[in-house]
């Protein structure tokens, strides 16, 4: 879904370069989610999924040399 | 379906950024080698709050101008100017006015005066046309309600064949709608 969006408003050359999953205990680590935060969690998704509650990915992209219709350069 | 507005959001996330305090290195421990965290300011180090490390894949030079996309406290927009060297620039852009303040601040006191930092919204960069060769950005754009206008600014900044180095968090099952509706977790 993110490269489909980075592809879809014109970057090009789209690569993944990191991905990986992040659980609850790894969020509980930062700041701005605090523990009663990590629990309300906890007890809202199935344990199957704390240690995958969302994946870390890191990607990189070019804007084409020369934008779609614009014989000019830009 | 959205589930807070732009403008909650915002609120949301100026509100609960503008109170962040931390004197623990475990994010950017995990992120970032020690070698480059070394020399580096305290404050910024223990207010990392990316989820990648998009500067290691920007392949920066010397001399380039980076965007750093929700700049946060600072530790990206520092590491890159570290990279680019005084011969670059490095423009630092949050919209909670305690962060621009806060990587300001670290920036002086790490003496990168090629860093400039600007309070704004990712999905109104108030840049130019073609401003930037890089833009790099870390655990932010799952902050904004408008994605794709928020990378369409990012791609709008860049210069032809300018890269874009993303760092974010992603979703690839649904997650329950109680959390979806919790301000807290829109903010983390």
């Amino acid at each position: 879904m993110l490269t489909k969006k980075v592809l879809n408003v014109g970057f090009e050359a789209i690569a993944i370069e990191e991905r990986q999953p992040v659980g609850i205990d790894e969020l509980a680590h930062y700041p701005v989610f605090p523990e009663e935060l990590a629990e309300f969690i906890r007890r809202a998704i199935p344990e199957s999924r704390h240690d995958e509650l969302v994946w870390s990915v890191t990607l990189t992209a070019l804007k084409p040399s020369m934008p779609e219709g614009d014989t000019h350069g830009a | 379906m959205a589930h807070f507005t732009d403008v909650e959001a915002r609120t949301i996330i100026r509100e609960t950024y503008a109170q962040i305090a931390s004197s623990s290195r475990t994010v950017a421990e995990r992120l970032y080698a020690p070698e480059e965290l070394e020399g580096l300011p305290k404050a910024p180090v223990d207010l990392a709050l990316g989820v990648g490390h998009p500067v290691r894949h920007a392949r920066l030079s010397p001399g380039d101008v980076v965007l750093d996309v929700g700049c946060g406290a600072g530790i990206d927009t520092l590491l890159a100017a570290r990279l680019v060297g005084p011969g670059g620039r490095v423009i630092g852009l949050d919209m909670t006015p305690a962060m621009v303040a806060r990587t300001r601040e670290h920036a002086a006191i790490a003496g990168f005066g090629w860093v400039e930092v600007k309070e704004g919204l990712m999905e109104a960069i108030p840049l130019g046309d073609n401003a930037v060769d890089v833009v790099v950005t870390n655990g932010v754009l799952n902050l904004s309600t408008r994605k794709s206008r928020a990378l369409a600014e990012m791609l709008r900044v860049l210069r032809p064949g300018g890269r874009l180095a993303l760092a974010d968090l992603v979703v690839t099952e649904a997650l329950p709608e109680d959390v979806l509706r919790s301000a807290p977790a829109l903010a983390a």
